[in-house]
């Protein structure tokens, strides 16, 4: 008996959850010493997946391609400045 | 004269236009608070590092589960009113609603637990801007969740619609704020 493949939005939940887990792991990493620069770019890396796949497929913006490029735009330079000021002290 | 109508890039959001505005709103609001906690960050990152070590970060990694858990049932419950299964719907809006409020649970007992511990706004820089972000943010929650169950109530697409836009729309910042306050040390 073949299983049934979960629709868009269950997968995109499915997805969230997977990167959320993925996120706490990489936290841990940085509490338990390993390097945190390479942890910090992780966490961040996927904070800005999983705020894609909300805007995409919670909000909708799978049927707006030019909003959704300019969401994602904006979000990932907000993203790379917490970045970079989040490694300032760490230079 | 060619009988077409002209669109507009707007017409492309789905959803309520103000809510959109409301939502660039909001991510901006909160991204200049994340970008001021960073900023101030540099001028002590010990001592922000020492503070964040008194977080909760599993009850948040948990609220990150329950607020996107949330927002799938709100999202599918826009889905199955518009295929005419209010019932449903109904329940998935009341369900989105009670994670709404379990996160706020989470939340009330994460503060209560620091007020025990003598934390409060002014014990670190730090703090100052954890209660102000999150505060804001759990303000925001409880805005959302009796939302929620008035589109309920009131349960046509449209308001169906507005209430999971906003919804998600917590959902996101929460996405933001949760790794820049809790995780990154």
């Amino acid at each position: 008996m073949r299983m049934k493949r979960p629709d868009t939005l269950t997968r995109a939940w499915l997805y969230l959850l997977v990167l959320s887990a993925l996120g706490t792991v990489a936290a841990a990493a940085i509490s338990g010493g390993y390097d945190a620069r390479i942890a910090g770019v992780i966490v961040l890396l996927l904070a800005l997946m999983k705020a894609r796949i909300i805007l995409s497929r919670y909000l909708g913006l799978a049927s707006a391609p030019s909003w959704r490029r300019g969401f994602n735009l904006s979000l990932s330079f907000f993203m790379l400045a917490a970045l970079g000021l989040y490694l300032i002290p760490a230079l | 004269m060619t009988g077409q109508t002209e669109t507009s890039i707007l017409d492309e959001l789905p959803g309520d236009l103000l809510l959109w505005v409301l939502i660039i709103s909001e991510l901006l609001v909160f991204g200049a608070g994340l970008g001021v906690f960073l900023s101030v960050r540099l001028t002590d990152p010990a001592g922000f590092a020492e503070a964040q070590q008194h977080l909760d970060r599993v009850g948040a990694a948990l609220n990150t589960v329950v607020l996107i858990s949330s927002g799938y049932l709100a999202a599918r419950a826009l889905q199955l009113r518009q295929a005419a299964r209010r019932r449903a719907a109904r329940l998935a809006l009341v369900g989105a609603a009670a994670l709404g409020a379990v996160f706020l649970v989470i939340k009330g007992a994460e503060y209560a637990r620091k007020a025990a511990a003598g934390i409060t706004y002014d014990t670190h820089p730090f703090f100052m801007f954890y209660y102000l972000l999150t505060g804001f943010h759990a303000a925001h929650v409880v805005a959302g969740v009796i939302l929620l169950l008035v589109v309920a109530w009131r349960d046509t697409p449209d308001n169906i619609e507005m209430g999971a836009q906003f919804w998600h729309m917590v959902d996101l910042v929460w996405v933001l704020l949760f790794p820049i306050v809790y995780l990154l040390a």
